[in-house]
């Protein structure tokens, strides 16, 4: 690929201008190859180098490959590396040139110097070419046997490369077999730990296929080998403490007196210099205490220094993968630090990922002893010149705010920041001071005083000037001016852009209206008449909504805007506990730095155990029939959109106004009755399934029969399925692995329907007509796979499908996957019937 | 397990491309990662890790060159950052230095170095004393060397000892004519001071560093007068762990050259050594501001290199600041340092003047930071003090050399 713009512009000066220099190069190359003239290898030398240069540039030399392996005889071993470091990167494209590399790697295999031994048996095992691995099995059945331990060392990690090459050949040689009594048996260490990680690559590989593999893995879990390891830990370089330290991990240790054993043996590797082992260690110690509640505490305070000075020692960015882990046992155990505080104070010049790590950490570990100086600190942030950094630190005490009891000091402080006239304190410090009321109502009396004050002219964000209306609202009373800001705010109606914010505006003149019912009837009036006027969908109906209600009875509109409000005690914490343990039992692993387990964000593991996985990964090739789902989909997106944003408004606002005015819609379907609001849906869902139909309806291929009948409406059963479910495929991922197989049938297509099956590519839009979603899809004639979705119209219960279909034998296999699984059997029915539409149309 | 390393320019230019594993990283992602930056505005501001949509990205920033390590598994993040420092390191003190045209010029050694250090993306040999035995560096001796040899490989024809020694990090035969070694106290002070001179946070990061040249398998052992005062403390993998969980005594057998043999935190310090007064008072969209500088604790020698740095609030438009001391410059990002250099003897250092905002910005609501930088040469401020070194096995009486050394790290004052 070409380098990024910038480099193009000012290319480097040993850049070539064309293809001129590349066969240039290859003459004098081809001069040179015979010559035993002295002076011939600096010669060479230059040659190579030029070569190499280019190829780092992304130039393609794979023209003198010939050339340059006719070259390669000669005893000057920097003019070797060259050579094998293009080979290297060639062979791959090349096998059938790379055969003429092979002769003299396995000449350089037999050289008496081991370092040439050595290099000339990493290049060969690198080359990567699956119809030369013939020729290495020789080599590197010496290499395991060579006296010397650079070329054993290189020959241990060649048995793992010869196993991504070809398994077969590797384990028909038994190589496997003789990496383990190396690791066990050879007197060098960095042998040793190159053997240990081939094996467990290879034996993980390889268990799903061969038991005894399986067995060989666990073995290495065993305790004698275990304690081989632990033993010999301190001749390990620094890298291969860290691997073995990782298996230790996972060891299981029969009971507490081998744990104390292990842990003093391991103690001092708290002490290295390199952070990456005081990590493994810290796994290890968290692991193995993890069902000693008194130990673990202890594992905690004795890690705690080492992690504080890893953090303030290293480069900026090991201190940011200390300071994830940190974050996390911080999280996990906040009383424990809540003396180093300081620890976690910001500096000045450190990036932004890092402060707002320090500030989740100063959040979670405040309590009544260091409550008033971390708020003091907080509040300096709060003054910084960089406006993010701010805007958490008000967040950070308006947190600390909700979890302490004595809340006096810092309601003052966030009255301050009001004071402040800067708008970005002011707005999020309004948002704070809202759910701060929530919680306290106690403390009204005070910061209505301050907010009053506030022109909400100076508040531009909408989330901010939401939270300003909704105090607005709901201390209408002891606001003497409360009607008349919001009937200035309603005759700017139209300037409004957010919906949020309208939408609390609604709400809040109502609430002001049932208190003080004079001052505010224009006000509501002129609001009721701009809201059924809005040309957002949510507005107009609340506005509406709220017009029938009063017209219907005040008391009831009374009873659902204003109802009497209990303190809310916690707020819902946005991770669960689960999620947390999770992340934990990965400790020193990248899930710690996402903060999320790996399983959401490793959609496709690398080589990984999941064969369904690397299924999935491969299906995914059919981008293109992806595309045209998403396409497809484009047209429901607006519909789709709209809809989101308020079923998640109301989550969020939900509890925000305390089930009051936000309740008011499941109030109204309550009344209406259940059987309407699943009409509703219905009839909601109409205008898209036509629409998507007439889209359909170019591809020829399927055509409902009916044009007019809405998706869900043929369906068979009772089973009603919602046309707009989505899903992202790592969630779908995870939910496959998750659930059981709970139906799995073969069944037979017609076979006037092949025609049909010739292009499959359409069937997810067919099948998506029928509200069944397509997650991915592959595969070449005859035989094609994919992947489905589809969701229950009234709850979230999910239906996966996997679907193998043979176009030639019209057989199709079926894998259901659901949620609830007494329903799979009515949804595998309503599958066939959509399928056998596709069929036959 | 690290599938490639890139190694890219200060402009996004791909350097060098060293694929580990047989699975062949595509060049593409660079110019992903680079799209990432200049989105970001500035390399600094990147996540150190991050996901790409094909790869997991570590990413390691140095004298303006990007390390950049691609996987698809699951690794210790710190593992591959440390990893990625440690090239850093053997790169620039091989090489002398880091730069674009040193990396381009000597590229060769570049990837003979990678290649040792690491095979199959798990890391190899990264001591440098190793190293270097392996692959000579390419100084200015070894060029002579070789025109006047014709020798013109850089590659030693033998196998390092070390790899057979029984001390991984010395090989086993050294020998040196003169019998040296130096120990240095390093010492770095992070401070923090708020607005009405308190001393929010003070503590000492420090390192104890080595220049060994002694020939044979020199035993040393370091005592300090004042373990005690030590709040935690890490060591190079030579120094041997129960005596100093004993009595506190650093017993090792060094590696040749310069090493880092420990480094140590100093917790809870209750004095800085020097003291900095900023004030600012604004009315009317013009704010007086003056500094005030001198010292508080007389560490008992000469502290120099003395600056004060801030950063001029957005909101000003302009500045007009003079020194009774030093130079006063404003850089074009509203960067204001003050040069002191040492403290005069008649008099305490002050900076005045007077700064102008922006219209309609009566008051000044966001104050700088003051950030300090001195250095004390001879004290090492947590007062650790080594009491002797002592040396076994060897041939001839050596010299032995100590220097101390403070610094300011991060030095903050609050306005």
């Amino acid at each position: 690929m070409a380098p990024p713009a910038q480099s193009q512009r000012s290319p480097s000066p040993s850049q070539p201008s064309g293809k001129g220099e590349v066969s240039d190069l290859k003459m004098q190359l081809r001069q040179l190859a015979g010559s035993r003239a002295p002076g011939t290898d600096d010669t060479k030398r230059e040659l190579f180098k030029k070569v190499i240069s280019y190829m780092t540039i992304g130039i393609d030399v794979s023209s003198v490959f010939s050339e340059m392996v006719m070259c390669s005889a000669t005893s000057d071993i920097v003019l070797k590396k060259m050579c094998y470091l293009y080979v290297g990167n060639y062979a791959k494209h090349n096998p059938d040139l790379a055969l003429l590399t092979i002769n003299f790697l396995q000449r350089d295999c037999k050289d008496e110097d081991p370092m040439i031994r050595g290099l000339a048996l990493r290049s060969l095992c690198s080359l990567g070419v699956a119809n030369l691995v013939e020729y290495l099995v020789g080599p590197l059945g010496n290499g395991l046997k060579d006296g010397n331990s650079y070329v054993r060392m290189v020959a241990a990690v060649g048995v793992l490369k010869l196993y991504h090459i070809s398994p077969s050949t590797c384990v028909d040689a038994d190589f496997p077999a003789l990496l383990k009594h190396l690791m066990l048996k050879d007197k060098d260490a960095q042998v040793v730990a190159n053997c240990l990680t081939s094996l467990q690559e290879i034996w993980t590989l390889e268990a799903s296929k061969s038991e005894e593999a399986a067995r060989e893995r666990e073995a290495l879990l065993s305790k004698p080998v275990i304690y081989y390891f632990l033993n010999r830990i301190k001749e390990f370089n620094e890298w291969a403490q860290c691997i073995v330290l990782e298996l230790v991990s996972k060891y299981v240790p029969s009971d507490s007196d081998e744990i104390f054993d292990i842990m003093n043996l391991l103690e001092d590797r708290l002490q290295h210099a390199n952070g990456a082992v005081v990590l493994s260690t810290i796994k290890v110690f968290l692991h193995m205490t993890l069902s000693m509640t008194d130990v673990h505490q202890q594992v905690y305070e004795r890690i705690k220094a080492p992690l504080l000075t890893l953090v303030s020692s290293g480069s900026p960015e090991q201190s940011y993968a200390v300071l994830s882990h940190l974050h996390l046992l911080v999280m996990r155990a906040p009383f424990i630090f809540s003396s180093d505080y300081k620890h976690f104070y910001c500096q000045y010049n450190e990036p932004f990922y890092v402060k707002k790590l320090k500030l989740e950490m100063l959040t979670a570990v405040a309590n009544e002893s260091n409550t008033y100086e971390i708020v003091t600190e907080l509040c300096e942030y709060v003054a910084n010149v960089d406006i993010p950094m701010a805007r958490e630190s008000i967040r950070a005490v308006g947190k600390i705010a909700l979890q302490q009891y004595d809340v006096n000091a810092i309601v003052d402080r966030l009255l301050q920041f009001l004071e402040m006239e800067k708008e970005h304190v002011t707005a999020e410090t309004l948002v704070l001071v809202k759910d701060l009321l929530r919680k306290y109502p106690q403390w009204s009396h005070d910061c209505i005083a301050v907010v009053g004050n506030i022109s909400s002219k100076n508040v531009q964000e909408p989330k901010a000037k939401a939270a300003l209306i909704w105090m607005l609202g709901e201390y209408a009373q002891d606001m003497q001016d409360s009607p008349y800001i919001l009937e200035s705010l309603i005759e700017n109606w139209d300037e409004e852009h957010s919906a949020e914010v309208r939408l609390h505006l609604l709400t809040a003149v109502m609430k002001c209206f049932l208190r003080r019912p004079p001052e505010t009837q224009k006000a509501l009036g002129a609001a009721l008449a701009a809201g059924i006027a809005d040309f957002h969908q949510d507005v107009h109906d609340r506005a509406l909504f709220y017009y029938r209600l009063l017209q219907y009875d005040v008391t009831v509109a009374e009873r659902i805007v204003n109802p009497p409000k209990q303190a809310v005690s916690v707020f819902a914490d946005t991770q669960s506990s689960e999620i947390k343990d999770r992340i934990f039992d990965e400790f020193n692993s990248l899930s710690v730095v996402y903060q999320k387990p790996s399983y959401m964000f490793t959609d496709k593991e690398y080589r990984g155990p999941f064969a369904f996985s690397e299924e999935l990964g491969n299906l995914s090739i059919g981008t293109e029939p992806a595309d045209n789902v998403v396409a497809a989909q484009g047209v429901e997106a607006n519909d789709k959109d709209l809809l989101l944003s308020t079923s998640e408004k109301e989550e969020s606002q939900g509890y925000g106004n305390n089930g009051s005015a936000y309740n008011a819609p499941s109030y109204n379907a309550s009344t209406t009755g259940a059987s309407q609001s699943s009409l509703d849906l219905v009839s909601l869902d109409q205008p898209s399934a036509v629409h998507t139909t007439t889209s359909f309806a170019i591809d020829e291929l399927l055509g409902l029969g009916m044009p007019a009948a809405p998706g869900p409406a043929p369906l068979p059963s009772a089973l009603l399925l919602n046309a707009k479910a989505t899903i992202d495929p790592n969630a779908f991922q995870q939910k496959w692995r998750q659930l059981p197989v709970s139906l799995s049938q073969d069944i037979s297509i017609d076979p006037r329907g092949v025609a049909a099956m010739t292009n499959p590519q359409a069937l997810p839009q067919h099948m998506q007509g029928h509200s069944i979603h397509c997650i991915a899809s592959g595969g070449q004639a005859p035989n094609f796979k994919f992947f489905f979705f589809a969701q229950k119209a009234e709850e979230s219960s999910v239906y996966l499908v996997e679907c193998i279909i043979n176009s030639s034998s019209c057989k199709v296999q079926l894998k259901i996957k659901a949620d609830d699984q007494s329903t799979s059997q009515a949804f595998s029915e309503l599958f066939q019937s959509a399928l056998s539409k596709f069929v036959l149309p | 397990m690290l599938q490639c390393i890139f190694l890219l320019s200060d402009s996004g230019e791909v350097m060098l491309e060293k694929q580990l594993t047989g699975h062949q990283v595509d060049r593409s992602i660079c110019a992903w990662f680079w799209d990432q930056i200049l989105t970001q505005g500035d390399s600094l501001k990147l996540v150190p890790v991050i996901a790409s949509p094909t790869h997991y990205l570590f990413q390691v920033v140095r004298e303006g060159i990007t390390f950049l390590a691609c996987t698809q598994v699951e690794m210790p993040p710190l593992m591959a950052i440390e990893f990625l420092c440690r090239v850093a390191d053997v790169l620039s003190d091989y090489l002398d230095g880091l730069n674009e045209d040193l990396i381009k010029d000597n590229f060769v050694i570049v990837y003979e170095i990678l290649d040792e250090m690491i095979d199959n993306g798990f890391p190899l040999t990264t001591e440098p004393n190793i190293l270097r035995e392996m692959i000579a560096p390419p100084n200015l001796v070894s060029k002579v060397l070789s025109v006047v040899t014709g020798n013109s490989s850089n590659m030693s024809n033998t196998l390092p000892g070390a790899t057979s020694s029984c001390v991984p990090w010395r090989k086993t035969d050294l020998k040196h004519t003169s019998n040296e070694v130096y120990v240095d106290l390093v010492e770095e002070m992070d401070a923090t001071i708020s607005r009405d001179g308190t001393l929010v946070k003070c503590e000492i990061y420090g390192e104890v560093q080595v220049n060994s040249h002694l020939s044979g398998l020199p035993d040393l052992t370091l005592l300090f007068a004042n373990p005690s005062i030590l709040n935690d403390v890490r060591f190079h993998p030579c120094v041997r762990l129960r005596p100093w969980e004993a009595n506190q005594i650093l017993s090792f057998v060094p590696p040749d050259g310069q090493f880092k043999l420990m480094s140590y935190r100093v917790k809870k310090l209750k004095n800085t050594p020097i003291y900095v007064k900023p004030q600012l008072t604004s009315d009317l969209g013009t704010c007086r501001i003056s500094v005030l500088v001198g010292i508080r604790n007389d560490p008992g020698k000469a502290i120099d290199s003395v600056t004060v740095q801030f950063r001029l609030p957005p909101c000003v438009v302009s500045s007009d600041l003079s020194s009774n001391h030093g130079a006063v410059n404003v850089l074009a990002d509203k960067t204001c340092s003050w040069t002191i250099g040492r403290f005069p003897k008649d008099k305490a250092p002050s900076m005045s003047g007077t700064l102008v905002l922006e219209t309609g910005v009566e008051r000044l609501h966001v104050f700088p930071t003051f950030q300090v930088a001195f250095r004390i040469m001879g004290v090492a401020l947590s007062g650790l003090k080594i009491d002797k070194l002592e040396l076994l096995n060897l041939p001839s009486r050596p010299y032995k050399g100590f220097r101390a050394l403070t610094r300011a790290g991060e030095f903050q004052v609050r306005s």
